[in-house]
């Protein structure tokens, strides 16, 4: 029976093992070695695409309704209707988008990575790939970071425009307050480049925290069939923990002493 | 839906023989979810609720604001969403691990054999402990919500008083009662799916991994398409909600 301060205590544990493996593969990554499988690279990343992208692109839509519905009524009840674009700009771009891609991308991807490689593990394939000469953690590890690196930019800018879209709709057409002109002037003043970047940022350090967590899961999974589901039941604890700690301290860097408003002087 | 309502169904008829495995989920989900439920909501309030509100109404100078903004995003919004995926990510995913692994283990056939139903003594106490539980964790969420506005009133140097004036000036029941019935709510789709999931676990190794994967995914996005379609009702059909005080 779990006790309870077992789950902050396995957390700690883990958090250093992950380090280290994460730490091993980003390595592997940076210094080129992975690049001998270059193509294993790209089938990850296709993958990714063809596996996830609707997924991401669905879930993030329905944030950006949330986050218009939210806006416009928030933004009614303060007497200003017409500002909601404000409020939709920064609950997409800054501060939702980037949760809910690391909600989904540990659901979809984390949680896939553990039980793919949970069962290679299991089934011994791991130690088979050893024994061919082929180092298992560049081949399946280091592909896969590598794999996320080059798809997730590209899926999280189309994500963008989803949650964009979603929070038009929801604003102009589904509350009403305010007219399209109007709301767009407002939610395009107060964004500019740079928090596309910032929101990237958090969202590629999400990413890499997430495969890397996966990566660990599956490749130390242990105990027949049910050590891959308390593996990946366990990968999914520390994924939402990290991700929320990602994002509060990319809010603190990024904004914490400057609101990057278009507010006064 | 067939899964659920059959539980329902299960879940009211007599005999009740769930009493003691209905205890035991509650802790087991309880014990489970408590550290990563406080560090996610302070984490999330803190950051995007807290410190980007707080910078725009610092340049307005009307700090003491936050207290109501904080009603409409950390009780409405952030709670049940933090809730919700931590309660699918942490105890669905172990649930549906649990029962993936008995269903593997062929033990789930070996309890109908022995004139056990399954959906009454494994199911339904899951279902209820998860509803009960979503909804009091969403108390919990919402009062490290409430921690994280004050410790961002704090890094902006402000007095904690105009925070709490206009908290409790905005914060009505009928928010408070929304969230956490609509937390119950996400308990129970958290809780079919899963189960659902994990009693259907099939092709080995991969097999119960595959299972909780799908399982998550399902969760979050129907978790999160009720939540719109609740949030929406609620805000249109009640008006009070829409007003500042």
């Amino acid at each position: 029976m779990t006790g309870w301060l077992d789950v902050p205590r396995g957390w700690v544990d883990a958090f250093g093992e992950i380090a280290r493996f994460g730490s091993r593969v980003a390595g592997l990554v940076y210094s080129g070695r992975v690049l001998r499988y270059f193509g294993e690279s790209l089938r990850q990343a296709g993958i990714l695409i063809l596996g996830s992208a609707l997924i991401i692109w669905a879930f993030v839509f329905i944030l950006g309704l949330q986050c218009g519905v939210i806006g416009a009524y928030f933004n009614r009840s303060i007497g200003a209707p017409s500002l909601a674009g404000l409020f939709s700009a920064y609950c997409d771009l800054r501060e939702g988008l980037p949760y809910a891609f690391g909600y989904i991308l540990s659901a979809k991807v984390g949680t896939g990575i553990v039980a793919e490689l949970g069962a290679m593990r299991i089934s011994d394939e791991i130690d088979a790939l050893e024994v061919m000469g082929i180092q298992p953690v560049t081949f399946l590890a280091a592909t896969r970071l590598l794999g996320a690196w080059i798809a997730i930019p590209f899926l999280y800018l189309v994500g963008v425009g989803v949650a964009y879209f979603a929070s038009y709709l929801a604003v102009v057409d589904q509350v009403g307050d305010v007219s399209s002109g109007g709301y767009l002037l407002i939610f395009w003043t107060y964004q500019d480049f740079i928090d596309v970047l910032f929101s990237l940022a958090k969202g590629m350090a999400m990413t890499t925290v997430i495969v890397l967590v996966g990566c660990y899961y599956g490749y130390t999974a242990s105990g027949g069939p049910v050590g891959v589901g308390t593996a990946t039941a366990k990968s999914m604890v520390v994924n939402i923990i990290m991700v929320h700690i990602i994002g509060m301290l990319g809010t603190l860097a990024f904004y914490g002493s400057n609101p990057r408003a278009p507010i006064g002087g | 839906m067939i899964l659920t309502a059959r539980t329902l169904v299960a879940a009211v008829r007599p005999p009740y023989p769930y009493g003691e495995e209905l205890v035991s989920q509650f802790l087991f989900v309880l014990k489970l979810s408590w550290f990563p439920m406080t560090i996610s909501t302070f984490a999330l309030c803190l950051g995007a609720p807290g410190l980007q509100a707080a910078g725009i109404l610092s340049l307005f100078g009307n700090l003491d604001r936050l207290g109501g903004f904080f009603v409409v995003t950390a009780v409405r919004f952030i709670g049940p969403i933090v809730t919700a995926a931590v309660v699918a990510g942490v105890a669905g995913t172990a649930i549906t691990a649990d029962l993936g692994a008995r269903k593997i283990r062929e033990e789930l056939d070996a309890l109908q054999v022995l004139g056990v139903d399954p959906i009454k003594n494994l199911v339904v106490p899951r279902f209820l402990a998860l509803m009960v539980i979503t909804g009091l964790l969403d108390i919990f969420a919402v009062v490290f919500g409430m921690s994280a506005g004050i410790a961002a009133e704090l890094l902006y140097g402000q007095p904690l008083g105009g925070f709490f004036s206009t908290l409790f000036a905005n914060a009505l029941i009928t928010d408070l009662a929304a969230s956490v019935s609509m937390c119950s709510m996400f308990g129970a789709i958290i809780a079919v799916v899963c189960c659902y999931k994990g009693m259907t676990a099939s092709g080995g190794p991969a097999g119960v991994g595959r299972a909780v994967n799908q399982a998550v995914v399902i969760a979050f996005m129907g978790v999160f398409a009720f939540l719109y379609v609740f949030t929406t009702v609620l805000l249109a059909t009640n008006p009070e909600l829409q007003a500042i005080r």
